[in-house]
């Protein structure tokens, strides 16, 4: 039971990194930038089975560039480590790891089966931050809550986590991140998410 | 004696979560639990996984989600149960509805009619009712077979475990509880293989993120689903300086304490208004017997 609940959430999660074509609204609002996120994930899978893997990438590639700030997210999950790592790891990191959360929304959102996404309300935080409070609602089984926590850059917004039914995906991925590095070392970590894409590409 | 042995578990669930608290990290046994996770992964592979695809092999869907929904509806004691002693008294009374509904016109369990009358399955246990009177977690722990748990979540459990229904399901009672228990088992298996698959997939270090998983999902069901927008905030700041760190100890310290004292109210609440009940009862006496 428990751990059908956390298959739940834990698909929940891999809904994180997609869509949204946002580039030529600068200054949209941060419940804009999650509808248009929302949408876009909905219309590739709708077409996920014509559009194949690479397709689905090419589609939330700009999708999920005009959503997050990827940049930012690749350097909080490596943590204190960051100011570690030279210039050239930081931007090696920050390339695969945006391309890695692509990858992971291609492989994870194939098919459409009646799901519809929903934003509930929005609040702000203490820093400034804005979270958008949304669900999934699926075919078959208990809708599954998204909060979207964004921070503005620019003239507009960008979402920095998604907890999926209480589970921070950018806490998850902190542990994971600081834990083989701090065990294993910079390539190791590399070659982890190498390993991830191909295999994600390949199913 | 009763109210004793529950003192103890609970004083002995306080004085092992606060060892653990004075470590740095929510994992200070990871070199051991490693080794149970991996240990846990190879009865996996080699007993669970081949007789979970035995069942489904076996048992039609339905079957599977009918002995899924008798599960659930066994557990149901345990939610009202936990629902009172959380003091969630409403939500009490719509669990018991819906476990009444589905022993009876779901046919035992099996079938899940309340859902369709809008009674939606609450998921409480005691390991959320001891965090409601304020005992903190403690550390994480992954145990042989049953996999992830904390310090606190041990205790909980065999708390869980006497208070259901399943653990006595029959007066013959080994010959048929324990192939009960093995079918439970076997179609929790069953249930979990999409999340295994996920993870599979998904982790860059698969004892790492069912570690961090399994500890986020307890706290959102702690918190019943709520989550303060301040706390991802803390994202942006780096490690707390080791004041700060005392200082949000003390916070969740208060926390707890107003949590507790919270429950005491509402039960207090409850009893003066049962009082209050009793004595309007009691005026109203007399006026039958002039009649």
């Amino acid at each position: 039971m428990r751990l059908k609940k956390l298959a739940v959430v834990v698909f929940s999660l891999s809904s994180l990194f997609a869509t949204s074509v946002f580039s030529q609204e600068e200054s949209a609002t941060a419940r804009q930038i999650i509808d248009k996120f929302q949408t876009d994930l909905i219309t590739v899978m709708k077409d996920g089975k014509k559009l194949g893997y690479t397709g689905r990438y090419e589609k939330l590639d700009v999708a999920v560039s005009n959503s997050h700030d990827l940049p930012k997210i690749a350097r909080i999950v490596v943590g204190k480590e960051w100011e570690k790592l030279t210039e050239e790891q930081q931007k090696k990191l920050t390339d695969l790891f945006s391309r890695l959360s692509i990858a992971s929304y291609a492989h994870n959102f194939k098919e459409f089966d009646g799901e519809a996404f929903a934003i509930d309300s929005e609040e702000e935080t203490k820093l400034g931050g804005v979270v958008i409070h949304s669900h999934l609602d699926l075919p078959d089984d208990k809708p599954v809550k998204f909060d979207y926590m964004l921070k503005e850059k620019g003239a507009s917004w960008r979402i920095i986590n998604i907890i999926a039914n209480g589970v921070s995906d950018l806490a998850l991925k902190r542990s994971e991140y600081t834990a083989i590095l701090q065990r294993d070392g910079f390539d190791a970590l590399i070659a982890k998410i190498n390993e991830k894409i191909d295999l994600y590409a390949k199913q | 004696m009763k109210s004793k042995a529950v003192t103890t578990l609970i004083c002995s669930v306080i004085f092992a979560s606060n060892v653990a608290a004075q470590t740095t990290s929510n994992d200070p046994y990871e070199n051991f639990n490693r080794q149970m996770y991996d240990f846990n992964n190879s009865v996996d592979t080699y007993v669970a996984a081949p007789l979970s695809n035995g069942y489904k092999f076996i048992a039609p869907q339905f079957v599977q989600t009918g002995v899924f929904n008798f599960f659930t509806n066994l557990k149901s004691f345990n939610v009202v149960l936990n629902d009172v002693l959380q003091a969630k008294f409403s939500q009490s009374a719509a669990d018991f509805g819906r476990l009444t509904l589905n022993s009876t016109a779901g046919l035992g369990g099996f079938f899940d009619v309340a859902k369709h009358v809008g009674l939606e399955q609450n998921d409480e246990d005691f390991d959320q009712t001891l965090a409601v009177w304020g005992i903190p977690q403690g550390s994480y722990l992954v145990l042989p077979f049953s996999g992830p748990s904390t310090v606190r979540g041990v205790p909980a459990s065999a708390f869980d475990a006497a208070a259901n229904p399943a653990s006595y399901a029959s007066i013959p009672a080994y010959y048929i509880s324990a192939p009960v228990q093995f079918m439970s088992g076997l179609n929790a298996r069953a249930n979990a293989e999409g999340a295994l698959k996920f993870i599979n997939e998904a982790a860059m270090d698969k004892y790492v993120f069912t570690r961090e998983s399994f500890l986020q999902w307890r706290k959102n069901l702690e918190n019943d689903g709520k989550i303060s927008a301040s706390l991802d905030d803390d994202f942006m700041a780096e490690e707390k300086s080791s004041n700060l760190k005392w200082r949000d100890d003390y916070q969740q310290f208060q926390i707890a304490a107003q949590s507790f004292g919270s429950v005491a109210q509402k039960f207090d609440l409850a009893a003066q208004n049962y009082e209050q009940a009793n004595s309007k009862i009691a005026q109203l006496k007399p006026l039958k017997v002039k009649r």
